[in-house]
């Protein structure tokens, strides 16, 4: 009975495990974790010296009618004072004082508007919606908005469209008639374009990698691979992609996956990816630990065979801080996202635009002071731009 | 027959018996299994069996194999307890608090052992004086501990710890042996075997490990023999709180930033490593060295999915097969020894 059991036990384990062995490790396609969404990769950066081919420049794809909501009998006033009131999801935190500090700067630059922030202490979507309905209540000419909840927002905002308050999202978007225009701060190709450029700077043309992700299935980590990889075929038909892991949203988990890729692949690896802000520090943790960042891997260039592993990701500065510019300078040389400083300055910009009547529903671009033209997409979509790059020289006037 | 041939007979029968099941325990199980999948996956790739992998193997889960500790003696006296993943990133956030605000070291590593001690007081009295099931008592600590620290950190990291402040970074000091370069072991590493098999003695050797058993084997007859049931739940839920607590500490210094926020599912993989560990659901029977060898093979089958190519949704599936299967095999063992009993 005994020697049964333990027979069986044996036997159950082995099973499960050829089992996993068996599986085909199937020549792919497709990255795991990216999505079979259409891709829309940018185009390759510009060797030194090569001219602007004219004929790459393509016809806009068609271009999505204006989907966004009007205001009702809102007043005529272009280029006179106008009075704001900026939303954000809540106050308290880095991010909204970047975005409140643009926006200041847009308001000082312009001169004729002025900002004021006003959001709950948590991102609570029924407090949030409380103090836009006080502010319709109390009478301003427009609404600056970053949504807790795309659905849930949407009544107070239609409400203060119908009062003739012109509305303007930014970060987080609403339902799309419920607002005006919406400032996307990145979109999924330009990120997929940032973050291969970013790595191929470090490990060169033909180099490996990995990606640590969160889920395969999380909906913009797939947009983000999947235009990362169409990238790569486009411009970089070299570089290897060997493996994605997932690690959730889980600082130690996506450690220990970063760590084991690190082992498995030795010197093969040349930079991983990481795709959420919780698996980018935590990767560059990995390679810390590992003793194998860029800088470590020059003072023992003699001594150890294993070259450095680069590290490129999505993440807020102040976690990448210790990794690029403290304890551990130049394990990290660039954090992509977007800058909400920026981000901020833009959505005044809009907003006065919207006002002045200089940008109107059909339109393609709109001047936006500093950053120059920036153009519409998606119907009623205002996109920032390239994503910002945050590196050495940079990174420490941030602090989200 | 003889006398002395029929009692060497019975001698020799029992020595059968004895060592088939030690082999048959779950400890040795679990060994075998783990050097079979190192086995496996290391003919496959060798680099997993490198000197590196097998260190991040150990060093991966060892803090879950410390908090299994306090969970296993929390199960062995039939109970249970599902705040441990919460209690976790509270004391965790708490040590990393500590820290960042300028007091000693020692006292951010210390505190919150105390403090997960505090807890478990409370837990084991609402449990063994107010008699509350310890379910409903863990799952309303769980709801007020997530929801607590949420509101009060509001997510935001802890960074720009302190140097001196990463206790699980530390590592021993290289030894030569024999002319052999022992490797630096990490020390969560040695918290993991130090404290379990400390804890595996006390549970085996002890008046009060040996009533732990007694009272989840069966809380009639231990009272009957004069085992006071509530002093030694209370017992064991403040030694619980005592190794969540350690194991916080481990959580919070291994990497540069503290999370702040509950470890997702993080309680299931501690009782996962108490059940697949040998631990009975139903009390009474485990060890803490089963729970720390499971510990480790969990760990060692997520590294060997990476590194097989094997999806890491298998990883859930492999472990539901685990649980499933101890606990089908403790209770084919229950009813074993309960035949052989009435035989």
């Amino acid at each position: 009975m005994n020697r049964k059991l333990l027979v069986a036990l044996l036997l159950g384990v082995v099973m499960v495990l050829s089992f996993s062995l068996a599986l085909p490790v199937a020549a792919q396609d497709r990255w795991d974790g990216a999505d079979d969404l259409p891709v829309n990769p940018l185009d390759c950066p510009m060797a030194e010296g090569e001219a602007m081919p004219e004929a790459t420049e393509e016809a806009p794809m068609d271009m999505p009618a204006y989907d966004g909501g009007q205001p009702t009998n809102a007043p005529d006033l272009a280029g006179q004072p106008i009075v704001l009131v900026d939303v954000p999801k809540l106050v308290g935190i880095g991010y909204f004082a970047a975005t409140t500090l643009g926006q200041a700067q847009a308001a000082e630059e312009l001169g004729n508007v002025t900002v004021t922030t006003d959001a709950p202490t948590e991102a609570n979507i029924d407090d949030q919606i409380a103090v836009i309905d006080n502010y319709i209540t109390q009478g301003v000419n427009g609404i600056l908005f970053a949504a807790n909840d795309p659905v849930a927002i949407a009544p107070v905002l239609t409400r203060a469209l119908e009062s003739g308050i012109h509305v303007v999202g930014y970060d987080a978007n609403s339902e799309p008639g419920a607002r005006e225009w919406f400032v996307n701060q990145a979109e999924f190709n330009g990120i997929g374009k940032a973050m291969v450029d970013s790595m191929v700077a470090e490990i060169g043309a033909d180099g490996s990698f990995a990606i640590v992700t969160s889920t395969f299935t999380t909906p913009n980590q797939a947009r983000w691979i999947a235009e990362m990889q169409a990238y790569q075929e486009k411009c970089y038909p070299e570089l290897t992609w060997l493996e994605t892991v997932e690690a959730q949203e889980d600082n130690v988990l996506s450690f220990n996956q970063a760590t084991t890729l690190i082992n498995k692949y030795g010197e093969e690896l040349d930079g991983i990816f990481g795709m959420t802000s919780v698996a980018t520090p935590a990767a560059a943790e990995a390679v810390v630990q590992a003793g194998l960042c860029a800088v470590d891997a020059a003072n023992a260039a003699a001594g150890s065979p294993e070259a450095a592993v680069a590290v490129v990701g999505l993440a807020t500065p102040n976690a990448m801080k210790p990794y690029v510019t403290g304890d551990n300078a130049g394990c990290v040389k660039s954090v992509v996202l977007w800058n909400p400083v920026d981000l901020g300055y833009a959505a005044v910009y809009v907003m006065r635009a919207v006002v002045d009547g200089t940008l109107k529903p059909g339109d393609a671009t709109v001047e936006a002071g500093r950053l120059g033209t920036l153009s519409v997409v998606n119907g009623s979509e205002v996109l920032l731009g390239p994503p910002f790059i945050y590196t050495k020289d940079n990174i420490d006037g941030f602090d989200f | 027959m003889t006398a002395t041939a029929a009692r060497s007979h019975i001698h020799r029968d029992n020595l059968l018996t004895r060592s088939l099941s030690f082999l048959s325990s779950q400890e040795v199980i679990l060994f075998f299994v783990l050097v079979g999948l190192i086995v496996l996956v290391g003919t496959s790739n060798p680099r997993y069996v490198a000197e590196r992998n097998f260190i991040n193997i150990l060093n991966g889960n060892a803090y879950i194999a410390v908090a299994a500790i306090g969970m296993s003696m929390v199960i062995i006296s039939r109970n249970i307890d599902i705040s441990v993943g919460s209690l976790i990133g509270v004391l965790g956030t708490l040590s990393g608090s500590l820290a960042i605000n300028g007091y000693p070291i020692w006292m951010s590593w210390v505190v919150p052992v105390l403090a997960g001690a505090l807890v478990g007081a409370v837990i084991g009295f609402l449990v063994a004086y107010l008699r509350i099931p310890s379910i409903v008592v863990t799952l309303g600590l769980l709801s007020i501990l997530k929801g607590g620290l949420i509101t009060i950190t509001g997510g935001a990291w802890i960074t720009d710890l302190p140097k001196d402040y990463f206790l699980a970074q530390i590592k021993t000091p290289p030894v030569s042996l024999l002319g052999l370069n022992l490797p630096e072991i990490p020390s969560p590493i040695v918290f993991m075997i130090v404290l379990t098999i400390l804890a595996a003695l006390w549970m085996r050797y002890s008046m009060t490990g040996r009533a732990i058993y007694a009272v989840g084997g069966n809380a009639e007859a231990a009272r009957l023999s004069g085992i006071s049931e509530k002093r030694i739940i209370m017992t064991v839920f403040i030694i619980n709180g005592l190794t969540v607590g350690i194991a916080a500490v481990l959580w919070a210094t291994q990497l540069s930033i503290i999370q702040s926020t509950v470890p997702a599912g993080l309680e299931l993989q501690v009782i996962t490593s108490a059940v697949v560990g040998g631990v009975s659901i139903l009390g009474g029977i485990g060890t803490t060295v089963g729970a720390m060898l499971a510990a480790i093979l969990l760990s060692a089958i997520n590294s060997a999915l990476v590194f097989i190519d094997v999806s890491p949704y298998w990883f859930r599936a492999v472990v539901g097969v685990l649980i499933l299967f101890t606990v089908l095999v403790d209770l084919l063992r229950r009813q074993r020894s309960r035949a052989s009993a009435r035989g």
